[in-house]
């Protein structure tokens, strides 16, 4: 492949500029006079971000989470013209999940452990670099993630594995302020971008392999102050004793044990988890923003936590004014397999079971099912085919371990899906990944892991992913394909008819959105394990990915930037 | 501590002086302990090693260990949640920040070198046994740990071995997650593994 005009001195400035950022000192911001001095996001361009062909201003493209990009430069017809533009090297060599948030040409990135890097985004230089200084208490599961900024007006967000909320100044990477979200000691931690609206940062947490009680919680965008907090496990955890899952699977529950648990013990909502790993979609409209919310704590082990565990593994909506509770929906009631709900909701207008449109929800599970939802009451309207093979549902942990399938990383992992809207198509990426179920019950260790037993992969059974094509009116798969490696990092989809998306072995590649034809592929030199975005300068149109692997599934590291264009 | 990220060449040509500035933590041969626990310092040196390399035989590194795993352990030992003949008395009387104060005292030295290497033979049994308990997925890719988990690479060897088969059969109680990891392994796999960590 002939590469044009790759930035290779990009390498050595990354030394130079790493050193400064070290002494906590960072340059003015080099603007193009082409983009005269158009530092503020106002809260007009966020919310028009669906139609925005020039940035990519939002962590899923729009508030919506479309992952959809209206700029159709790049487009099936010519796509296997693109070439890379440039590469940046950031100091951090570990598992890369950002994505790059691209306003009046610049770009703003993530990296593990937290650095910030604002980047031109034509030529890829860089203009600041922020390192948080780390306390000495971080968390996390799956690796020292994160997964980008948010930025509104002249700043920019980001959430920290010490569990803290940091603005910077968008033209100087300088700390405007940072708030403390909650007690790292406890096991709460940030990996998820923050999502603004109006004067309200929104956060959720980490933590449910800890035993913390999760939440969103909105900061004010000036101050840093804590605005309202939305619990996502009610001090009536409860709920209903549901039997069967959202796919009218019986889960195998022993009801009267749990109700004589819950006797004894009362309710467990203290350290019952819930962590919210995503951004929520905003619904401008009525108001109101759609999370979905992770696993109970302990993972494994049901035993300590009687009841539905609410509102774990579930959809749920809050005001956006005031963080009160306006509706939900459980998947999995009671999970002890960490089957739970992560990748983000996507709004979009959705036949009902009438054959009406109306305003819908898309959550892509860990069960392997895409469930569309009803945004008015959160219920569901149906749940597509299943995207993976699922094998021994729902049977019960065992000591010596028990096998079913889907593995606990998913069907769908954290991994954004995209839509087409045209095509009424949402896309995910899934993973196959054989594992055995282990419990051992072992009481709160105040703070320290507690996943009451442990998940355990298969070495001698194949693993593999998928990008799959669901048709969200029918349920049904409209088209599947096969990839080397189970699949983690996400999803873009643009108006040029095509799909973005990366994989372990290197490979980013873009797909025919109608048919599933490979049209371009690029070999990285690292897992391509993170959300693509898209963005326009001076006319021409990039597509932007990080490869910096995945400690979670153990693909090679890297610690690059790639934006691409087409040859002229 | 540096030794996560992989600096570029160039930056090396810099030379110390940025280096120094950048990285208050950077992990150093010798650093004199604040006076408050100077003396208790000298104690944990006649097992833990004058220069980080243990003397006594199963104890294991604690220069360059992670700061954070370090004062939980002592918690723990002191909780008797882990329970230890040699460390029990020792942690005994100490408050919460004197524990504070040792694990990063400690956190901030240079990890030594033991030069242990793993046999052969044991490198696909333990590359299989770490593929099923995902340990990358907490441990990292060079498995040196951060924060909350460990470090494993380059631990002793009779260290390792003796502590993964304390957890594997609950006789160190404070990590039964990781136990569990190990409970359908054999004890000569679980060893394995502990070479393979050991050699990293
Ligand atoms: C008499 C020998 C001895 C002395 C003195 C001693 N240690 Fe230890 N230490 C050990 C042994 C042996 C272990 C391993 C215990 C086990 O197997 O559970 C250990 C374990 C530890 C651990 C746990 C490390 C890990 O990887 O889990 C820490 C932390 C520690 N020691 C810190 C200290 C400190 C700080 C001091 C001084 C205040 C000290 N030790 C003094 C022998 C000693
Ligand atoms: C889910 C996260 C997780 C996974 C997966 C995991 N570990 Fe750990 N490991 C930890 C944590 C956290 C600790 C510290 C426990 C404590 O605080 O006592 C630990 C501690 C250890 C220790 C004790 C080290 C010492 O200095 O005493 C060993 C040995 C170990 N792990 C080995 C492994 C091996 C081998 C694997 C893979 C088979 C593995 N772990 C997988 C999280 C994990």
């Amino acid at each position: 492949m002939r590469v044009t005009k790759i930035l290779l001195a990009g390498v050595a400035t990354v030394a130079v500029c790493a050193a400064q950022a070290a002494v906590s000192q960072a340059e003015e911001v080099q603007r193009g006079t082409l983009y005269g001095d158009m530092t503020i996001v106002s809260q007009d361009m966020l919310s028009r971000a669906a139609s925005d062909g020039n940035n990519f201003l939002h962590t899923n493209g729009n508030y919506d989470q479309t992952r959809f990009y209206p700029n159709k430069q790049i487009n099936t017809s010519n796509v296997r013209k693109l070439r890379p533009a440039w590469i940046f090297q950031t100091e951090v060599v570990e598992t890369m999940e950002t994505t790059p948030i691209v306003v009046n040409g610049v770009m703003y990135v993530t990296t593990a452990f937290n650095h910030v890097y604002a980047l031109d985004a034509a030529t890829g230089q860089q203009i600041w670099h922020y390192k948080h200084k780390m306390g000495p208490v971080t968390t996390y599961c799956c690796g020292p993630n994160n997964r980008g900024v948010a930025i509104s007006g002249d700043r920019v967000f980001m959430g920290t594995l010490d569990a803290k909320l940091v603005a910077l100044d968008s033209k100087t990477g300088k700390l405007l302020w940072e708030t403390q979200i909650a007690d790292p000691e406890l096991g709460y931690s940030e990996t998820m971008a923050p999502t603004v609206v109006g004067n309200k940062v929104l956060i959720g947490t980490n933590g449910g392999e800890y035993g913390i009680r999760g939440f969103v919680k909105a900061f004010d965008t000036q101050t840093g102050n804590e605005i309202w907090t939305f619990h996502t496990i009610p001090e009536d955890s409860v709920g209903v004793w549901a039997t069967h899952d959202a796919t009218g699977r019986d889960m195998l529950r022993d009801i009267e044990a749990e109700k004589a648990a819950l006797k004894k013990m009362g309710d467990p909502y203290k350290t019952l988890g819930g962590g919210v790993w995503q951004n929520p979609a905003v619904d401008l409209e009525a108001n109101r923003v759609y999370f979905v919310v992770g696993n109970p704590s302990p993972d494994l082990d049901g035993s300590l936590r009687p009841g539905d565990n609410l509102y774990t593994d579930s959809l749920v909506a809050v005001d956006l004014e005031t963080g009160q509770y306006v509706c939900h929906f459980q998947y999995i009631a009671h999970d002890v397999w960490d089957l739970d709900a992560v990748s983000p909701p996507i709004i979009t207008q959705v036949k009902d079971g009438d054959g009406n449109m109306v305003k819908g929800v898309l959550h892509g599970g860990k069960t392997g099912h895409v469930y569309v939802h009803k945004a008015d009451d959160c219920s569901l309207l149906r749940f597509s085919e299943a995207m993976v093979p699922q094998e021994n549902m729902w049977v019960l942990p065992t000591k010596e371990g028990a096998r079913m399938l889907p593995g606990a990383n998913g069907g769908v992992e954290w991994s954004p899906m995209a839509i087409n809207a045209d095509l009424g198509l949402t896309y995910a990426i899934n993973l196959h990944q054989p594992m055995t179920y282990h419990v051992e019950s072992t009481p709160y260790p105040e703070g320290k892991l507690w996943l009451g037993g442990a998940f355990k992969v298969i070495p001698t059974e194949e693993q593999w992913g998928n990008v799959t094509a669901v048709d969200y009116n029918t349920g049904k798969i409209r088209w599947q394909v096969k990839t080397e490696q189970p699949m983690i990092g996400g999803v873009l989809s643009t108006a040029g008819g095509l799909l973005f998306t990366g994989e372990g072995n290197g490979q980013f590649k873009a797909y025919d959105a109608e048919t599933g034809s490979v049209l371009w592929n690029f070999q990285a030199g690292a897992g391509v394990n993170a959300p693509p975005s898209s963005y326009t300068v001076g006319g021409k149109q990039y597509i932007v990915v990080a490869a910096g692997g995945n400690t979670q599934l153990d693909y090679k590291r890297g610690n690059n930037i790639i934006a691409f264009t087409l040859a002229e | 501590m540096s030794f996560r990220f992989s600096v570029p060449n160039s930056m090396l040509t810099l030379g110390l002086s940025i280096a120094i500035l950048s990285a208050p933590a950077l992990a150093q041969d010798t650093l004199a302990p604040p006076p408050e626990i100077a003396e208790l310092v000298d104690t944990c040196k006649a097992c833990h090693g004058d220069n980080g390399v243990p003397v006594q035989e199963d104890a294991p590194i604690i220069w360059g260990q992670e700061q954070y795993y370090m004062y939980v352990q002592m918690r723990d030992i002191k909780a008797g949640r882990r329970k230890s003949e040699i460390m029990g008395p020792i942690v005994q009387d100490l408050d919460k920040d004197t524990m504070k104060a040792l694990a990063e005292y400690f956190s901030q030295l240079k990890w030594p070198s033991l030069g242990y290497s793993t046999p052969e033979a044991d490198i696909p049994v333990a590359e299989a046994a770490a593929v099923a308990g995902q340990c990358p997925q907490c441990h990292l890719g060079a498995w040196v740990g951060n924060s909350r988990v460990p470090r494993l690479a380059g631990q002793n060897v009779q260290y390792l071995e003796k502590t993964m088969l304390d957890l594997k059969y609950d006789r160190r109680k404070n990590a039964p997650d990781v136990g569990a990891l190990f409970k359908d392994m054999s004890d000569e796999d679980v060893r394995s593994l502990a070479r393979y960590a050991a050699g990293k």
